[in-house]
């Protein structure tokens, strides 16, 4: 095994362990901080008495915006792994999908600003963080291609792993867009603190996130217990989670635009926004269903008689070598890992990835 | 056997080195914000006390951050000690270190109250509170482990080749030492 030869999975955690890393202290800062104000009596945060408010949103944004990072990349590594095996392909571009997860990891230091566009900071500073988060679009992008050229031509088999994996590519570049409109700053003036940013987080970490995390349940499930969750059960939960998301969160792209902004309880019946909340509402219980059908899927397989079958999806990474659940000492000699497809190496000598170009 | 496996090869794995850097890694950006922190806020005020001080209020300042150079260099010669299998002198070089870190400590409190600063004078009596205070809790957490590295060095637990947490304790204590260069420069250079 060689760090070119890793899985993307280990990799983006690996990427993501860094942003905590350097990412947290800041956190801690802020918090810090706040604790001397309440409890001593310091005024850091005090505008009154020469602190200043501006301060916490950057010690927070500094934290917060790789943080967003952090939630992301595991989910990305994930649909990494699931996309090429039930596509029957290798990744395509691998090098390219692991440099641009190291380039967010850079860049998600350099754009916290952008979530302060609207607190009167100077124009230089405005156009330079504007055009950092235009910039991070970049590394982004180049993976949903590497998604789609890992698909194209492939053999798809659409298990509910692949589901989820497919619905967090459509969803994130969903998400991905719109970002791309928050980073245009006369936009972001007229929408800021409206439901058009709480439409954007979703799709990016309901829709991409929390999307990678379930295809993660499904994929690794029988790796983890030894036993298939229901595929019936699991494309029902699919279906209602993808339907429930979308009628939740993309009326709020329209809401925000109509003005209605974020953290409110109740409004005005005469403003317009009743007949989308009611959608989103409708939508919200469509999507609690789909995941009690999870929570279901979850219990019922768990108790389902146990198959033990190593490697169910035809899989290419050693995990699925070992026994399923993975014994205790799963590998008697460290295996010799030749390319990206180790396991499919081993079922396919004379197809092997690395004897291409022999 | 496995013990004298393990015993058989100090300090190779490395770990305690890994671990110690990403403490450092995220101290750094703990301390780093917090420098960012005062700059920012004094930049957003006009009338900050203390941006140009006298020789004279330099002095207790000055001769307290001595105190704790001299501090890293005593944890230096302890790891040197060790390395040259002189125990007694590694044993002295660590109590040397605590109390001058101790007297830093004192020398810090001493300073701050002669200034007749409050934490609640408006927001840089906080600064100077914040910044000495996190820095002298970080001495405490260093001095916690150069405590448990003496009681250990009194039940002879270390050889030439086998004193990671010697080594381990001197670099983030040199690390502490670092940060109050900076921290000293912030607040009283700048």
């Amino acid at each position: 095994m060689t760090f070119g030869r890793l899985p993307i999975f280990v990799w983006t955690i690996l990427v993501t362990s860094f942003l905590a890393v350097f990412a947290l202290p800041s956190l801690t800062t802020a918090g810090g901080l706040l604790l001397l104000d309440r409890q001593v009596g310091t005024h850091f945060f005090n505008v009154a008495q020469g602190g200043s408010a501006l301060l916490w949103q950057h010690l927070f944004w500094f934290f917060g915006h790789p943080e967003v990072y952090i939630l992301i990349l595991p989910a990305m590594g994930i649909i990494s792994e699931i996309i090429p095996v039930f596509s029957r392909q290798p990744i395509f571009g691998y090098k390219a999908i692991v440099l641009s997860a190291i380039a967010i990891g850079i860049l998600g230091f350099t754009v916290w600003a952008h979530h302060m566009f609207a607190t009167g900071m100077p124009n230089a500073t405005l156009a330079v963080f504007s055009a950092d988060s235009f910039l991070i679009g970049v590394p982004t992008g180049i993976k949903i291609f590497s998604w789609l050229g890992t698909m194209w031509g492939g053999k798809l088999r659409f298990k509910t792993p692949m589901l989820f994996a497919v619905g967090f590519v459509a969803l994130f570049l969903v998400g991905g867009l719109d970002g791309i409109h928050l980073a245009v700053i006369p936009v972001d003036w007229q929408v800021t603190d409206s439901y058009y940013v709480v439409a954007h987080i979703h799709y990016v970490l309901f829709g991409g996130a929390i999307f990678g995390l379930f295809g993660a349940m499904y994929y690794w499930f029988p790796k983890m217990t030894g036993r298939m969750m229901s595929e019936g059960l699991g494309k029902w939960n699919f279906w209602l989670m993808f339907i429930g998301m979308n009628l939740v969160f993309m009326p709020m792209h329209v809401l925000g635009l109509l003005g209605m902004p974020r953290r409110i309880y109740t409004y005005g019946d005469n403003l317009g926004w009743g007949i989308w909340n009611l959608v989103e509402t409708i939508g919200a219980f469509i999507l609690a269903l789909g995941i009690l059908l999870f929570v279901i899927n979850f219990f019922v397989s768990l108790r389902r008689p146990a198959t033990n079958e190593a490697d169910p999806w035809d899989a290419f990474t050693l995990e699925w070598k070992t026994s399923s659940p993975p014994a205790a000492y799963n590998f008697a000699e460290i295996p010799t890992v030749r390319s990206l497809r180790p396991l499919w190496d081993e079922k396919h000598p004379d197809l092997a990835d690395w004897r291409v170009g022999e | 056997m496995t013990g004298q496996a393990i015993v058989g090869r100090p300090n190779a794995d490395g770990r305690g080195r890994t671990a110690l850097a990403l403490v450092v890694a995220a101290e750094s950006v703990f301390f780093g914000t917090l420098i960012l922190s005062v700059l920012f806020l004094r930049a957003s005020q006009t009338g900050w006390p203390f941006s140009h001080p006298s020789l004279p209020q330099l002095v207790v300042p000055s001769v307290n951050t001595l105190i704790l150079i001299l501090s890293g260099v005593a944890a230096w010669g302890s790891e040197r000690a060790i390395q040259a299998g002189r125990d007694r002198l590694l044993k002295l070089g660590l109590v040397l270190t605590l109390v001058l870190g101790l007297v830093f400590i004192a020398g810090q409190v001493f300073e701050f109250t002669r200034s007749g600063m409050h934490p609640s004078d408006q927001a840089f009596g906080g600064v100077f509170f914040a910044l000495m205070g996190f820095h002298a809790l970080h001495l405490l957490a260093g001095m916690v482990v150069l405590v448990i590295n003496l009681a250990r060095a009194g039940l002879g637990d270390y050889t030439p080749s086998r004193h990671e947490t010697i080594s381990l304790g001197a670099w983030f204590w040199y690390f502490v030492v670092a940060v109050w260069l900076v921290l000293f420069a912030a607040l009283f250079l700048v």
